[in-house]
């Protein structure tokens, strides 16, 4: 008899498996696991996605363990700055015991995607060889491979559908990887080689895509011709996803109209990327694409403004567009008019490191996005100057905005009209936009902001600071409020002891902490890590090779990487690493 | 400021050609006002329209020093010192390590021929027997700096040890130019760095 909610037994656990399969979010399904002990079971037995947003946070042979049927699996190594160069190279996010593990439990495993992991051609060749069905691999920002490692899985992998590599170091040992296909592998969907440095053998390339019809995406590294590249994609006209590589070559007619043709057969193309060092000679053989594009990455084209705002006018259907601040003030005011469903804006600076700002690109670009392009609600901006009176318009004008991350190259930049801190207008932005999830600073400072941001920024997941803040209460208002804060990375912030040491509970419902640059001393990680014993505090220093022992307690932290584990402290910190 | 154009042999075809000098040759005339090829985002060479800096105008600067190099290890303070010193290098902000948060993630487009070590040659002012350092093998002007200290120890004029010695470190940039060295950024510096000169 069913009593309610009670029994478990009451259905056969097919039922369950069932009712929990329309369950997608990780979190309704840890849930679930926790009612009883017939709904643990059955929903441990039945996850099929698992996803690691910290490589150490568990042990890969628990998570293998407790998850058995798992078919696809998401893996996060190194912290966010590692991108910026801030983590030491050999600190860690070694991807072999999680293959190994994963080898020996999950052989029904079909996708697996890491980020910010060292993959070593060895975890390549294991993969290759121990997962009969896969058919999706991810590598973001990972390094440790080459491409006979790529070989090896071209090779073994009869299913794969997917491989997409994105912004790796790979090493190139083997040039000819691409023909390690079989004849008979036609099954590829997506393939994204964009971030590898080596020459492609063209004809190679040719064959394996004219026998996958059903490829859907294919990204493709600078290295080809343009010339090459036109042959190449008449073989693949049902394309939805594009990166070509190089886009100039010598003016020659027949090659500009070849180009053109080729484009003009892409009826289904939606988003495109690549376009290398674009001249203005071939830049407009793209215009008959536009109007369907989606996505555009504009990110390696070098193209000046009045091409650049030609491109984009016409794009009246873009989502997504990531592009060079080179697009201006102009460009952006034209995109605001032109592209009304623009959700995702990304405006990267070309001369980061310049001295005088060449480029007119100012906060009037970006406040005239946030007024003509009512869906927008992710923005990551470089620029030079800003006011509180922009920022407060912004927050105004787009309170749907989930993603705000504005980046003023100079640190300490105060509003440039009235050379007052920048607080007044992150307030603003995190007042107004409920449900910003993601969060980077820059600017002069105070600790008002972060009063602000701690009180008000309820759905903030992940904050980045950098050199902000006049004391120890910054940080404290953060760590205080901010009630569903998981990631929290910091730089050059005068930030130390007394905020982590009052916040200890704080950081256990956190994924992590970065700090760098700040003012913490060895003392107060001994004390964290003797409070909380399910944080790994993880000092970096590079300088220094005499053990952490040895230091007082005095001894100013040069880096500092905090997690929540249940896996205790881990055994592969390098010579600069020291665990707690 | 003469310049004397140097003996030079194509390593590769492609839109820059890679210099290779046997010689030591003469400087390219210090505050030209070609724009230099700064390394931007990705390691692409984007023209930058700041004018670069003549060796001349940087020298001026004699009680800036580059690198400290400490004889004897101290504890505590003198670490969170040094660590500070480096990071008060602000040209502009150019010399903070990771700042602003780009990916450097590099492309080599102009020389795919390359292979992964960067070897430059480091020859020092009066010293006849030049040395040679792997870049690759550094990820910081602090790694580099103890190199260079460890390649050519100075030698202590007064008899008595001084806590630090210090170095004028310039080099040779792919345009022909000796910057001093410091000024941009680690990343952006290992990608146009063509070989290196310790001036006394």
């Amino acid at each position: 008899m069913v009593r309610g909610f009670g029994g478990a037994a009451a259905f056969p656990d097919e039922v369950w498996e069932l009712v929990f399969s329309f369950l997608a979010a990780d979190a309704d399904r840890n849930a679930v696991a926790l009612v009883c002990r017939g709904w643990h079971r059955i929903e441990r037995r039945s996850r099929r996605r698992v996803f690691v947003g910290n490589c150490y946070a568990v042990a890969p042979a628990a998570a293998v363990r407790r998850f058995p049927e798992v078919r696809a699996a998401a893996i996060k190594g190194k912290p966010h700055f590692a991108d910026f160069n801030l983590v030491p190279t050999d600190w860690g996010g070694g991807a072999e015991a999680w293959v190994e593990a994963m080898a020996g439990g999950w052989p029904h495993l079909e996708e697996l995607r890491l980020k910010r992991m060292v993959v070593s051609d060895d975890c390549l060749e294991l993969i290759a060889r121990s997962f009969k069905n896969f058919g999706v691999l991810s590598l973001v920002s990972c390094d440790g491979f080459s491409t006979a490692g790529l070989a090896a899985i071209a090779a073994n992998c009869r299913n794969l559908r997917e491989l997409d590599l994105h912004e790796n170091e790979v090493e190139d040992n083997c040039l000819n990887w691409i023909s390690h296909f079989p004849e008979s592998f036609t099954s590829l969907v997506s393939l994204n080689i964009a971030c590898l440095e080596g020459d492609m053998n063209t004809s190679v390339l040719e064959c394996l895509i004219s026998r996958c019809p059903n490829l859907k995406t294919l990204r493709l590294n600078h290295a080809m011709p343009l010339e090459k590249l036109v042959s190449l994609l008449q073989r693949a006209p049902q394309l939805v996803d594009l990166g070509t590589s190089k886009f100039s070559a010598d003016h020659h007619p027949e090659l500009l109209s070849k180009v053109e043709s080729t484009f003009a057969g892409f009826k289904h193309l939606k988003s495109l990327s690549g376009i290398w060092e674009a001249g203005p000679a071939y830049l407009p053989a793209i215009y008959s694409v536009c109007e369907s594009l989606t996505s555009l990455n504009l990110y390696y084209a070098t193209i000046q403004s009045p091409e650049l705002l030609k491109l984009v006018s016409e794009c009246k259907n873009l989502q997504r567009l990531w592009v060079m601040d080179l697009i201006e003030d102009n460009g952006l005011i034209a995109v605001a008019s032109s592209c009304k469903l623009l959700q995702e804006l990304r405006v990267f600076p070309s001369d980061p490191y310049g001295v005088a700002p060449p480029i007119s690109l100012t906060e009037h670009g970006l406040v005239a996005i946030s007024a003509g392009c009512l869906m927008l609600h992710s923005v990551l901006y470089f620029c030079r100057q800003m006011t509180n009176a922009a920022l407060l318009t912004i927050a105004n004008n787009r309170p749907n905005l989930t993603c705000f991350r504005l980046c003023i190259i100079d640190p300490h930049t105060p509003d440039y009209i009235s050379q007052e801190p920048l607080d007044a207008g992150f307030s603003a932005i995190v007042e107004s936009c409920k449900d910003l999830r993601r969060l980077s600073l820059s600017g002069l400072l105070t600790d008002r902001v972060f009063k602000s941001i701690g009180a008000s920024a309820n759905r903030l997941e992940m904050l980045s600071v950098a050199f902000a803040g006049d004391s120890d209460v910054g940080l404290h208002y953060i760590l205080s409020g901010c009630k569903n804060l998981r990631k929290l990375e910091i730089r050059d912030c005068p930030f130390g002891d007394k905020a982590l040491l009052d916040n200890t509970s704080k950081l256990e419902t956190m994924r992590s902490l970065w700090m760098s640059s700040c003012s913490v001393t060895l003392g107060a990680c001994r004390q964290l890590a003797q409070k909380m014993p399910r944080l790994n505090v993880e000092v970096i220093d590079e300088r220094r090779g005499r053990p952490l022992e040895s230091w007082p307690d005095d001894f100013p932290i040069e880096k500092l990487y905090i997690y929540r584990t249940v896996a205790g402290p881990r055994s592969d910190t390098p010579p600069c690493v020291w665990t707690v | 400021m003469h310049s004397i154009s140097p003996s030079v042999k194509p390593q590769q075809i492609g839109d820059r050609v890679q210099l290779e000098m046997e010689l030591e040759l003469g400087l390219a005339l210090p505050g030209s006002d070609r724009t230099p090829e700064l390394v931007g985002v990705h390691g692409e060479k984007r023209a930058s329209l700041c004018r670069k800096r003549g060796v001349d105008e940087m020298l001026g600067k004699a009680t800036l020093p580059l690198f400290i190099r400490k004889d004897n290890d101290e504890d505590g303070d003198d670490d969170g010192r040094q660590s500070k010193h480096l990071q008060e290098l602000n040209f502009g902000s150019r010399v903070l390590v990771g700042w602003p948060p780009v990916k450097m993630w590099r492309r080599k487009s102009d020389d795919c021929g390359r292979r992964r070590a960067n070897c430059v040659k480091v020859n020092m002012e009066g010293v006849a027997i030049g040395r040679k350092v792997d870049l690759c093998l550094h990820d910081s002007y602090q790694a580099l700096f103890l190199t260079l200290t460890q390649m050519f120890p100075k030698k202590q004029h007064d008899g008595e040890e001084s806590d630090a010695a210090y170095y004028k470190v310039t080099y040779e940039d792919e345009d022909g130019d000796w910057m001093l060295v410091g000024d941009v950024p680690w990343e952006a510096f290992i990608q146009s760095v063509r070989r290196l000169k310790i001036l006394d």
